[in-house]
Protein backbone atom coordinates (compact mmCIF):
# COMPACT_ATOMS: atom_id res chain seq x y z
CA UNK A 1 0.00 0.00 0.00
CA UNK A 2 1.35 3.41 -0.97
CA UNK A 3 1.54 6.05 1.75
CA UNK A 4 -0.26 8.51 -0.50
CA UNK A 5 -2.49 7.38 -3.32
CA UNK A 6 -4.33 9.72 -5.64
CA UNK A 7 -6.62 8.15 -8.24
CA UNK A 8 -8.27 10.07 -11.05
CA UNK A 9 -8.93 13.07 -8.86
CA UNK A 10 -11.26 15.73 -10.25
CA UNK A 11 -12.25 19.07 -8.73
CA UNK A 12 -13.88 22.07 -10.38
CA UNK A 13 -14.53 25.48 -8.91
CA UNK A 14 -17.39 26.77 -11.02
CA UNK A 15 -16.30 26.54 -14.65
CA UNK A 16 -12.62 26.13 -13.74
CA UNK A 17 -11.29 22.60 -13.70
CA UNK A 18 -8.69 22.99 -10.96
CA UNK A 19 -7.73 19.30 -10.90
CA UNK A 20 -8.61 17.25 -13.95
CA UNK A 21 -7.97 13.56 -13.56
CA UNK A 22 -4.72 13.44 -11.61
CA UNK A 23 -3.31 10.09 -10.42
CA UNK A 24 -0.04 9.37 -8.65
CA UNK A 25 1.29 7.74 -5.52
CA UNK A 26 4.04 8.37 -2.98
CA UNK A 27 5.95 5.55 -1.29
CA UNK A 28 7.42 5.52 2.20
CA UNK A 29 11.08 6.48 2.35
CA UNK A 30 10.99 8.82 -0.62
CA UNK A 31 10.54 12.50 -1.36
CA UNK A 32 8.20 13.27 -4.23
CA UNK A 33 8.22 16.71 -5.78
CA UNK A 34 4.82 17.90 -6.94
CA UNK A 35 5.68 20.52 -9.48
CA UNK A 36 3.82 22.92 -11.67
CA UNK A 37 3.40 26.61 -12.36
CA UNK A 38 1.26 28.74 -10.06
CA UNK A 39 -2.40 27.88 -10.52
CA UNK A 40 -1.68 24.41 -11.89
CA UNK A 41 -3.85 22.72 -9.28
CA UNK A 42 -1.18 21.63 -6.81
CA UNK A 43 -2.75 23.20 -3.75
CA UNK A 44 -6.22 21.94 -4.65
CA UNK A 45 -4.85 18.40 -4.98
CA UNK A 46 -3.22 18.60 -1.57
CA UNK A 47 -6.33 20.10 0.01
CA UNK A 48 -8.44 17.27 -1.43
CA UNK A 49 -5.93 14.83 0.03
CA UNK A 50 -6.29 16.46 3.46
CA UNK A 51 -10.08 16.55 3.51
CA UNK A 52 -10.26 20.35 3.35
CA UNK A 53 -11.76 20.32 -0.13
CA UNK A 54 -14.25 17.69 -1.29
CA UNK A 55 -13.30 16.30 -4.71
CA UNK A 56 -15.97 16.00 -7.40
CA UNK A 57 -14.79 12.48 -8.17
CA UNK A 58 -11.81 10.23 -7.73
CA UNK A 59 -9.98 9.26 -4.58
CA UNK A 60 -7.23 10.71 -2.44
CA UNK A 61 -6.01 8.32 0.24
CA UNK A 62 -3.44 8.44 3.01
CA UNK A 63 -2.30 5.06 4.31
CA UNK A 64 -5.18 3.58 2.35
CA UNK A 65 -7.83 5.72 4.04
CA UNK A 66 -9.54 9.03 3.39
CA UNK A 67 -8.02 11.68 5.64
CA UNK A 68 -11.36 12.51 7.29
CA UNK A 69 -11.76 8.93 8.49
CA UNK A 70 -8.32 8.68 10.09
CA UNK A 71 -8.74 8.21 13.82
CA UNK A 72 -5.53 10.04 14.79
CA UNK A 73 -4.74 12.23 11.78
CA UNK A 74 -2.02 14.30 13.47
CA UNK A 75 -0.09 11.12 14.27
CA UNK A 76 -0.38 9.79 10.72
CA UNK A 77 0.03 12.86 8.55
CA UNK A 78 1.95 16.08 9.07
CA UNK A 79 0.87 18.84 6.73
CA UNK A 80 1.94 22.39 6.07
CA UNK A 81 -0.31 24.42 3.82
CA UNK A 82 0.15 28.14 4.35
CA UNK A 83 2.80 30.29 5.91
CA UNK A 84 0.32 32.73 7.33
CA UNK A 85 -2.05 30.49 9.25
CA UNK A 86 -1.36 31.77 12.76
CA UNK A 87 -3.08 34.16 15.10
CA UNK A 88 -0.57 37.02 15.38
CA UNK A 89 -1.32 37.61 19.05
CA UNK A 90 -0.56 34.05 20.10
CA UNK A 91 2.89 32.78 21.01
CA UNK A 92 4.53 30.01 19.01
CA UNK A 93 4.37 27.64 21.97
CA UNK A 94 0.68 28.33 22.60
CA UNK A 95 -0.11 27.85 18.93
CA UNK A 96 1.42 24.38 19.01
CA UNK A 97 -0.04 23.51 22.41
CA UNK A 98 -3.54 24.21 21.11
CA UNK A 99 -2.91 21.74 18.28
CA UNK A 100 -1.51 19.22 20.77
CA UNK A 101 -4.62 19.54 22.94
CA UNK A 102 -6.94 19.05 19.98
CA UNK A 103 -4.93 16.01 18.81
CA UNK A 104 -4.65 14.48 22.28
CA UNK A 105 -0.87 14.87 22.39
CA UNK A 106 1.08 15.96 25.48
CA UNK A 107 2.01 19.66 25.70
CA UNK A 108 5.68 18.73 25.85
CA UNK A 109 5.57 17.92 22.13
CA UNK A 110 5.22 21.65 21.40
CA UNK A 111 8.66 22.52 22.79
CA UNK A 112 10.24 19.41 21.29
CA UNK A 113 8.96 20.32 17.83
CA UNK A 114 10.14 23.92 18.22
CA UNK A 115 13.56 22.60 19.18
CA UNK A 116 13.59 20.42 16.07
CA UNK A 117 12.98 23.32 13.69
CA UNK A 118 15.37 25.65 15.51
CA UNK A 119 12.74 27.93 17.03
CA UNK A 120 13.25 27.07 20.71
CA UNK A 121 14.43 30.61 21.50
CA UNK A 122 11.28 32.17 20.01
CA UNK A 123 8.83 29.81 21.74
CA UNK A 124 7.40 32.49 24.02
CA UNK A 125 7.20 35.24 21.40
CA UNK A 126 4.03 36.31 19.64
CA UNK A 127 3.83 35.02 16.07
CA UNK A 128 2.92 38.52 14.85
CA UNK A 129 6.57 39.50 15.17
CA UNK A 130 7.91 36.50 13.25
CA UNK A 131 9.63 36.75 9.88
CA UNK A 132 8.25 34.71 6.99
CA UNK A 133 11.05 32.21 7.45
CA UNK A 134 10.22 31.78 11.14
CA UNK A 135 6.56 31.26 10.26
CA UNK A 136 7.54 28.52 7.82
CA UNK A 137 9.58 26.83 10.52
CA UNK A 138 6.68 27.10 12.95
CA UNK A 139 4.38 25.58 10.35
CA UNK A 140 6.86 22.73 9.91
CA UNK A 141 6.92 22.29 13.69
CA UNK A 142 3.13 21.88 13.70
CA UNK A 143 3.50 19.06 11.18
CA UNK A 144 6.00 17.27 13.43
CA UNK A 145 3.87 17.24 16.59
CA UNK A 146 2.35 13.79 16.15
CA UNK A 147 5.56 12.18 14.79
CA UNK A 148 3.73 11.11 11.63
CA UNK A 149 5.06 8.85 8.85
CA UNK A 150 3.55 10.85 6.00
CA UNK A 151 4.34 14.50 5.30
CA UNK A 152 2.61 16.88 2.92
CA UNK A 153 4.19 20.28 2.33
CA UNK A 154 2.73 22.97 0.09
CA UNK A 155 5.41 25.38 -1.14
CA UNK A 156 7.43 25.12 2.07
CA UNK A 157 10.36 27.06 0.62
CA UNK A 158 8.32 30.23 0.06
CA UNK A 159 9.86 33.06 2.02
CA UNK A 160 12.92 31.13 3.15
CA UNK A 161 16.33 32.69 2.59
CA UNK A 162 19.02 30.62 0.84
CA UNK A 163 20.26 29.27 4.17
CA UNK A 164 16.70 28.38 5.12
CA UNK A 165 16.16 26.55 1.82
CA UNK A 166 19.37 24.60 2.38
CA UNK A 167 18.18 23.68 5.87
CA UNK A 168 14.78 22.64 4.48
CA UNK A 169 16.38 20.36 1.89
CA UNK A 170 18.36 18.57 4.55
CA UNK A 171 15.28 18.37 6.75
CA UNK A 172 13.09 16.77 4.04
CA UNK A 173 15.82 14.28 3.12
CA UNK A 174 16.26 13.43 6.78
CA UNK A 175 12.52 12.75 7.20
CA UNK A 176 12.37 10.48 4.14
CA UNK A 177 15.75 8.79 3.99
CA UNK A 178 16.66 8.50 7.68
CA UNK A 179 13.20 8.17 9.22
CA UNK A 180 11.56 6.34 6.33
CA UNK A 181 8.67 8.76 6.00
CA UNK A 182 6.79 9.48 2.80
CA UNK A 183 7.20 13.13 1.82
CA UNK A 184 5.15 14.97 -0.78
CA UNK A 185 6.39 18.50 -1.41
CA UNK A 186 4.91 20.93 -3.91
CA UNK A 187 6.77 23.77 -5.56
CA UNK A 188 6.58 26.06 -8.56
CA UNK A 189 10.35 26.48 -8.54
CA UNK A 190 12.14 23.40 -9.81
CA UNK A 191 15.54 24.44 -8.50
CA UNK A 192 14.17 24.53 -4.94
CA UNK A 193 13.40 20.84 -4.86
CA UNK A 194 15.65 19.41 -7.55
CA UNK A 195 18.38 18.46 -5.13
CA UNK A 196 15.94 16.96 -2.66
CA UNK A 197 13.39 14.87 -4.47
CA UNK A 198 13.57 11.25 -5.57
CA UNK A 199 10.46 11.31 -7.73
CA UNK A 200 8.75 14.03 -9.67
CA UNK A 201 5.13 14.61 -10.62
CA UNK A 202 4.50 17.58 -12.90
CA UNK A 203 1.06 19.07 -13.48
CA UNK A 204 -0.19 22.00 -15.48
CA UNK A 205 -3.74 23.32 -15.87
CA UNK A 206 -4.97 20.53 -13.60
CA UNK A 207 -3.57 17.72 -15.73
CA UNK A 208 -0.66 15.41 -15.16
CA UNK A 209 2.18 16.18 -17.57
CA UNK A 210 5.03 13.93 -16.50
CA UNK A 211 5.87 11.64 -13.67
CA UNK A 212 8.78 9.43 -12.85
CA UNK A 213 11.99 9.28 -10.90
CA UNK A 214 14.18 12.35 -10.97
CA UNK A 215 16.97 10.29 -12.59
CA UNK A 216 14.69 9.19 -15.42
CA UNK A 217 13.41 12.64 -16.14
CA UNK A 218 16.74 14.44 -16.00
CA UNK A 219 18.71 11.93 -18.08
CA UNK A 220 16.17 12.33 -20.85
CA UNK A 221 17.79 14.87 -23.22
CA UNK A 222 20.92 15.36 -21.18
CA UNK A 223 23.14 14.00 -23.98
CA UNK A 224 22.42 16.91 -26.31
CA UNK A 225 25.01 19.64 -26.87
CA UNK A 226 23.96 23.07 -28.06
CA UNK A 227 26.46 24.75 -30.38
CA UNK A 228 26.57 28.08 -32.13
CA UNK A 229 29.46 29.02 -34.39
CA UNK A 230 30.55 31.91 -36.56
CA UNK A 231 30.65 29.52 -39.52
CA UNK A 232 27.81 27.06 -38.94
CA UNK A 233 27.89 25.79 -42.50
CA UNK A 234 31.43 24.42 -41.98
CA UNK A 235 30.84 23.07 -38.50
CA UNK A 236 27.81 20.83 -39.13
CA UNK A 237 29.52 18.52 -41.66
CA UNK A 238 32.61 18.33 -39.47
CA UNK A 239 30.54 17.21 -36.49
CA UNK A 240 28.71 14.64 -38.59
CA UNK A 241 32.02 13.33 -39.90
CA UNK A 242 33.07 12.78 -36.28
CA UNK A 243 29.97 10.66 -35.60
CA UNK A 244 27.60 13.31 -34.25
CA UNK A 245 23.94 13.52 -35.15
CA UNK A 246 23.29 17.14 -35.94
CA UNK A 247 19.93 18.86 -35.87
CA UNK A 248 19.58 22.39 -37.24
CA UNK A 249 17.51 24.07 -34.55
CA UNK A 250 17.22 27.34 -36.46
CA UNK A 251 18.77 30.72 -35.81
CA UNK A 252 22.23 29.21 -36.28
CA UNK A 253 21.82 26.80 -33.39
CA UNK A 254 22.92 23.18 -33.76
CA UNK A 255 21.70 20.43 -31.41
CA UNK A 256 24.23 17.62 -31.45
CA UNK A 257 23.85 14.09 -30.12
CA UNK A 258 26.60 11.54 -29.79
CA UNK A 259 29.36 14.01 -28.91
CA UNK A 260 30.12 15.74 -25.65
CA UNK A 261 31.06 19.41 -25.26
CA UNK A 262 34.79 18.64 -25.22
CA UNK A 263 34.61 16.66 -28.48
CA UNK A 264 32.65 19.46 -30.13
CA UNK A 265 35.22 22.00 -28.95
CA UNK A 266 38.16 19.95 -30.27
CA UNK A 267 36.51 19.51 -33.68
CA UNK A 268 35.92 23.25 -33.92
CA UNK A 269 39.52 23.93 -32.86
CA UNK A 270 40.89 21.52 -35.51
CA UNK A 271 38.85 23.28 -38.19
CA UNK A 272 39.67 26.72 -36.78
CA UNK A 273 35.96 27.51 -36.44
CA UNK A 274 35.03 30.16 -33.87
CA UNK A 275 32.43 28.90 -31.42
CA UNK A 276 30.09 31.50 -29.96
CA UNK A 277 28.23 29.11 -27.71
CA UNK A 278 28.70 25.55 -26.58
CA UNK A 279 26.68 24.05 -23.75
CA UNK A 280 25.08 20.92 -22.47
CA UNK A 281 21.36 21.01 -23.29
CA UNK A 282 19.21 21.69 -20.25
CA UNK A 283 17.85 18.46 -18.89
CA UNK A 284 14.52 17.12 -20.03
CA UNK A 285 12.98 17.97 -16.71
CA UNK A 286 14.08 21.55 -16.94
CA UNK A 287 12.81 21.76 -20.48
CA UNK A 288 9.41 20.30 -19.69
CA UNK A 289 9.08 22.55 -16.71
CA UNK A 290 10.23 25.65 -18.53
CA UNK A 291 7.91 25.01 -21.47
CA UNK A 292 5.04 24.77 -19.05
CA UNK A 293 5.86 27.90 -17.14
CA UNK A 294 6.76 29.96 -20.19
CA UNK A 295 3.68 28.82 -22.08
CA UNK A 296 1.49 30.65 -19.62
CA UNK B 1 -14.33 15.71 22.98
CA UNK B 2 -13.11 17.30 26.22
CA UNK B 3 -9.72 17.74 24.55
CA UNK B 4 -11.37 19.71 21.79
CA UNK B 5 -13.22 21.93 24.24
CA UNK B 6 -9.96 22.49 26.10
CA UNK B 7 -8.29 23.41 22.81
CA UNK B 8 -11.06 25.92 22.07
CA UNK B 9 -10.79 27.44 25.55
CA UNK B 10 -7.04 27.75 25.04
CA UNK B 11 -7.58 29.48 21.71
CA UNK B 12 -9.68 32.08 23.48
CA UNK B 13 -7.53 32.55 26.56
CA UNK B 14 -4.20 32.74 24.69
CA UNK B 15 -5.35 35.88 22.88
CA UNK B 16 -6.33 39.21 24.35
CA UNK B 17 -9.88 39.74 23.19
CA UNK B 18 -11.61 37.91 26.05
CA UNK B 19 -10.46 40.20 28.82
CA UNK B 20 -11.09 43.31 26.74
CA UNK B 21 -14.69 42.11 26.24
CA UNK B 22 -14.97 41.25 29.93
CA UNK B 23 -13.70 44.68 30.94
CA UNK B 24 -16.02 46.54 28.57
CA UNK B 25 -18.96 44.42 29.72
CA UNK B 26 -18.25 45.23 33.38
CA UNK B 27 -17.75 48.92 32.57
CA UNK B 28 -21.11 49.00 30.83
CA UNK B 29 -22.75 47.24 33.78
CA UNK B 30 -21.10 49.81 36.08
CA UNK B 31 -22.52 52.60 33.96
CA UNK B 32 -26.05 51.17 34.11
CA UNK B 33 -25.82 50.54 37.82
CA UNK B 34 -24.46 54.05 38.38
CA UNK B 35 -27.44 55.43 36.49
CA UNK B 36 -29.88 53.27 38.46
CA UNK B 37 -28.31 54.28 41.77
CA UNK B 38 -28.27 57.97 40.88
CA UNK B 39 -31.82 58.15 39.55
CA UNK B 40 -33.51 55.81 42.01
CA UNK B 41 -36.81 57.27 43.11
CA UNK B 42 -36.52 60.24 40.72
CA UNK B 43 -39.61 60.95 38.66
CA UNK B 44 -39.18 61.52 34.93
CA UNK B 45 -41.88 61.91 32.26
CA UNK B 46 -44.47 60.81 34.73
CA UNK B 47 -42.70 57.52 35.38
CA UNK B 48 -40.32 56.87 38.22
CA UNK B 49 -37.63 54.41 39.10
CA UNK B 50 -38.42 52.72 42.40
CA UNK B 51 -36.54 53.87 45.47
CA UNK B 52 -33.21 52.27 46.33
CA UNK B 53 -34.48 50.56 49.46
CA UNK B 54 -37.27 48.74 47.60
CA UNK B 55 -37.13 45.14 46.46
CA UNK B 56 -38.25 46.29 43.03
CA UNK B 57 -35.21 48.54 42.65
CA UNK B 58 -32.91 45.68 43.69
CA UNK B 59 -34.47 43.46 41.03
CA UNK B 60 -34.17 46.13 38.35
CA UNK B 61 -30.56 46.81 39.25
CA UNK B 62 -29.81 43.08 39.42
CA UNK B 63 -30.97 42.64 35.84
CA UNK B 64 -28.39 45.12 34.51
CA UNK B 65 -25.99 42.30 33.65
CA UNK B 66 -28.30 40.89 31.00
CA UNK B 67 -27.04 43.64 28.69
CA UNK B 68 -23.75 41.74 28.60
CA UNK B 69 -25.30 39.33 26.10
CA UNK B 70 -23.83 41.33 23.24
CA UNK B 71 -20.27 40.77 24.53
CA UNK B 72 -20.82 37.04 24.83
CA UNK B 73 -22.22 37.14 21.29
CA UNK B 74 -19.18 39.01 19.96
CA UNK B 75 -16.89 36.47 21.61
CA UNK B 76 -18.92 33.72 19.95
CA UNK B 77 -18.56 35.46 16.58
CA UNK B 78 -14.81 35.79 17.07
CA UNK B 79 -14.46 32.18 18.20
CA UNK B 80 -15.35 31.21 14.62
CA UNK B 81 -14.38 34.17 12.45
CA UNK B 82 -10.84 34.61 13.80
CA UNK B 83 -10.14 31.08 12.52
CA UNK B 84 -11.10 32.19 9.03
CA UNK B 85 -9.46 35.59 9.36
CA UNK B 86 -6.08 34.12 10.31
CA UNK B 87 -6.62 30.87 8.39
CA UNK B 88 -6.06 28.82 11.52
CA UNK B 89 -9.20 26.96 10.43
CA UNK B 90 -6.92 24.87 8.18
CA UNK B 91 -4.87 23.66 11.14
CA UNK B 92 -8.01 23.15 13.20
CA UNK B 93 -9.60 20.91 10.56
CA UNK B 94 -6.32 19.08 9.94
CA UNK B 95 -6.17 18.17 13.63
CA UNK B 96 -9.91 17.36 13.71
CA UNK B 97 -11.13 16.50 10.22
CA UNK B 98 -14.60 15.59 11.51
CA UNK B 99 -15.78 19.14 11.47
CA UNK B 100 -19.03 18.69 13.36
CA UNK B 101 -16.89 17.80 16.39
CA UNK B 102 -15.10 21.15 16.08
CA UNK B 103 -18.45 22.94 15.94
CA UNK B 104 -19.79 21.07 18.97
CA UNK B 105 -16.59 21.92 20.87
CA UNK B 106 -16.99 25.58 19.95
CA UNK B 107 -20.64 25.58 21.04
CA UNK B 108 -19.76 24.02 24.39
CA UNK B 109 -16.94 26.55 24.76
CA UNK B 110 -19.38 29.37 23.98
CA UNK B 111 -21.78 28.14 26.67
CA UNK B 112 -18.94 27.88 29.20
CA UNK B 113 -17.49 31.30 28.44
CA UNK B 114 -20.95 32.89 28.46
CA UNK B 115 -21.55 31.30 31.86
CA UNK B 116 -18.16 32.56 33.12
CA UNK B 117 -18.96 36.08 31.94
CA UNK B 118 -22.35 35.95 33.67
CA UNK B 119 -20.67 34.85 36.90
CA UNK B 120 -18.29 37.80 36.62
CA UNK B 121 -21.11 40.28 36.15
CA UNK B 122 -23.17 38.69 38.95
CA UNK B 123 -20.24 39.05 41.36
CA UNK B 124 -19.85 42.64 40.22
CA UNK B 125 -23.56 43.27 40.84
CA UNK B 126 -23.36 41.68 44.26
CA UNK B 127 -20.62 44.04 45.38
CA UNK B 128 -22.47 47.12 44.08
CA UNK B 129 -26.20 46.45 44.46
CA UNK B 130 -26.15 44.88 47.92
CA UNK B 131 -24.28 47.83 49.52
CA UNK B 132 -26.47 50.29 47.60
CA UNK B 133 -29.62 48.69 49.03
CA UNK B 134 -28.38 48.23 52.59
CA UNK B 135 -26.78 51.68 52.79
CA UNK B 136 -30.14 53.16 51.79
CA UNK B 137 -31.74 51.39 54.73
CA UNK B 138 -33.32 48.64 52.66
CA UNK B 139 -32.95 44.95 53.18
CA UNK B 140 -31.41 42.77 50.48
CA UNK B 141 -32.93 39.33 50.56
CA UNK B 142 -32.22 36.54 48.13
CA UNK B 143 -35.17 34.44 49.16
CA UNK B 144 -37.90 37.07 49.23
CA UNK B 145 -37.13 38.59 45.83
CA UNK B 146 -36.72 37.33 42.29
CA UNK B 147 -32.93 37.73 42.44
CA UNK B 148 -32.22 33.98 41.92
CA UNK B 149 -34.50 33.83 38.88
CA UNK B 150 -32.93 36.96 37.40
CA UNK B 151 -29.45 35.51 38.03
CA UNK B 152 -30.42 32.36 36.20
CA UNK B 153 -31.85 34.48 33.41
CA UNK B 154 -28.57 36.35 33.03
CA UNK B 155 -26.64 33.08 33.02
CA UNK B 156 -28.85 31.61 30.29
CA UNK B 157 -28.87 34.81 28.27
CA UNK B 158 -25.09 35.23 28.20
CA UNK B 159 -24.42 31.54 27.56
CA UNK B 160 -26.92 31.34 24.70
CA UNK B 161 -25.89 34.66 23.16
CA UNK B 162 -22.39 33.20 22.81
CA UNK B 163 -24.02 30.33 20.90
CA UNK B 164 -25.89 32.83 18.69
CA UNK B 165 -22.55 34.48 17.97
CA UNK B 166 -21.00 31.18 16.93
CA UNK B 167 -23.87 30.55 14.51
CA UNK B 168 -23.63 34.06 13.09
CA UNK B 169 -19.84 33.79 12.78
CA UNK B 170 -20.05 30.48 10.93
CA UNK B 171 -22.64 31.98 8.61
CA UNK B 172 -20.79 35.16 7.62
CA UNK B 173 -17.16 34.08 8.32
CA UNK B 174 -16.00 37.69 7.95
CA UNK B 175 -15.01 38.99 11.38
CA UNK B 176 -15.96 42.64 10.91
CA UNK B 177 -19.27 41.74 9.26
CA UNK B 178 -20.03 39.31 12.08
CA UNK B 179 -19.29 41.78 14.87
CA UNK B 180 -21.18 44.61 13.18
CA UNK B 181 -24.07 42.23 12.50
CA UNK B 182 -24.19 41.24 16.16
CA UNK B 183 -24.14 44.85 17.35
CA UNK B 184 -26.76 46.00 14.84
CA UNK B 185 -28.96 43.06 15.77
CA UNK B 186 -28.69 43.50 19.53
CA UNK B 187 -28.69 47.28 19.75
CA UNK B 188 -30.80 48.40 16.79
CA UNK B 189 -33.17 45.72 15.51
CA UNK B 190 -34.06 44.13 18.83
CA UNK B 191 -34.36 47.51 20.55
CA UNK B 192 -36.81 48.66 17.88
CA UNK B 193 -38.96 45.57 18.29
CA UNK B 194 -38.69 45.56 22.08
CA UNK B 195 -38.88 49.30 22.67
CA UNK B 196 -41.81 50.23 20.42
CA UNK B 197 -45.03 48.97 22.01
CA UNK B 198 -46.75 48.33 18.67
CA UNK B 199 -43.96 45.96 17.64
CA UNK B 200 -43.67 44.17 20.96
CA UNK B 201 -46.02 41.39 19.87
CA UNK B 202 -43.19 40.41 17.49
CA UNK B 203 -40.38 41.57 19.75
CA UNK B 204 -41.29 39.25 22.59
CA UNK B 205 -40.55 36.30 20.31
CA UNK B 206 -37.08 37.58 19.38
CA UNK B 207 -34.03 36.49 21.41
CA UNK B 208 -33.89 39.84 23.20
CA UNK B 209 -37.57 39.64 24.09
CA UNK B 210 -37.18 36.09 25.30
CA UNK B 211 -34.23 37.17 27.43
CA UNK B 212 -36.41 39.94 28.93
CA UNK B 213 -39.05 37.33 29.72
CA UNK B 214 -36.47 35.44 31.77
CA UNK B 215 -35.81 38.53 33.84
CA UNK B 216 -39.54 39.32 34.18
CA UNK B 217 -38.84 42.97 34.89
CA UNK B 218 -42.10 44.52 33.75
CA UNK B 219 -41.13 47.98 34.81
CA UNK B 220 -42.47 50.92 32.85
CA UNK B 221 -39.23 52.90 32.78
CA UNK B 222 -39.83 54.69 29.50
CA UNK B 223 -43.36 55.66 30.38
CA UNK B 224 -44.74 53.84 27.33
CA UNK B 225 -46.64 51.22 29.29
CA UNK B 226 -45.19 48.06 30.79
CA UNK B 227 -44.37 45.56 28.02
CA UNK B 228 -45.96 42.14 28.07
CA UNK B 229 -43.28 39.49 27.84
CA UNK B 230 -43.74 35.78 27.49
CA UNK B 231 -43.88 33.79 30.73
CA UNK B 232 -40.35 33.09 31.98
CA UNK B 233 -40.50 29.39 31.11
CA UNK B 234 -41.64 30.18 27.56
CA UNK B 235 -38.88 32.75 27.25
CA UNK B 236 -36.36 30.10 28.26
CA UNK B 237 -37.73 27.68 25.66
CA UNK B 238 -37.64 30.34 22.94
CA UNK B 239 -34.07 31.26 23.83
CA UNK B 240 -32.98 27.62 23.79
CA UNK B 241 -34.81 27.21 20.49
CA UNK B 242 -32.77 30.05 18.99
CA UNK B 243 -29.64 28.43 20.44
CA UNK B 244 -30.43 25.16 18.64
CA UNK B 245 -31.22 27.06 15.46
CA UNK B 246 -27.89 28.91 15.52
CA UNK B 247 -26.06 25.68 16.38
CA UNK B 248 -27.69 24.04 13.36
CA UNK B 249 -26.70 27.00 11.19
CA UNK B 250 -23.10 26.75 12.42
CA UNK B 251 -22.96 23.05 11.62
CA UNK B 252 -24.71 23.24 8.26
CA UNK B 253 -22.50 26.06 7.00
CA UNK B 254 -19.25 24.47 8.14
CA UNK B 255 -19.36 20.74 7.64
CA UNK B 256 -19.09 20.50 3.86
CA UNK B 257 -17.68 23.84 2.84
CA UNK B 258 -14.41 23.76 0.90
CA UNK B 259 -11.55 25.38 2.80
CA UNK B 260 -9.38 26.92 0.09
Amino acid sequence: MAAIEIRNLMKSFGPVKAVDGVSFSVEAGSVTGYLGPNGAGKTTTLRCLLGLVTPDSGEALVNGERYVTLSRPTSEVGAVLEATSFHPGRTARNHLRILCTAAGLPDARADEALEQVGLADAAGKRVGGFSLGMRQRLALASALLGRPRVYIFDEPANGLDPAGIEWLRGFLRHLAHDQGAAVLVSSHVLAEVEQTVDDVVIIAKGRLVRQGSLAELTSDGADVVRVRAAETADLAPALEAAGGVVEQAGDGLLRVRGLDTEAVGRIALDRRIVLTEVAQERSGLHKVFLDLTEGR
Amino acid sequence: MSGLVKAELRKLFTTRLWWIMLLVMLLLAALRLGFLIAFAGVEQNGAALPARDSAQWAETAWSAGAAGGIFAMILGVVLVTSEYRYQTITGTFLATPRRNRVIVAKLVTGLLVGALFSLAVLVFQAVTVIPAVTLSGGEFSLSASRIPQISLGILMTLALYAVFGIGLGALVRNQIAGIIGAIVWAYVIENIFIGIPALQSVGKWLPGGAAQALLSIDLDVAGLGAPEWLPAWAGALVLIGYGLLFAAVATATTVRRDIT
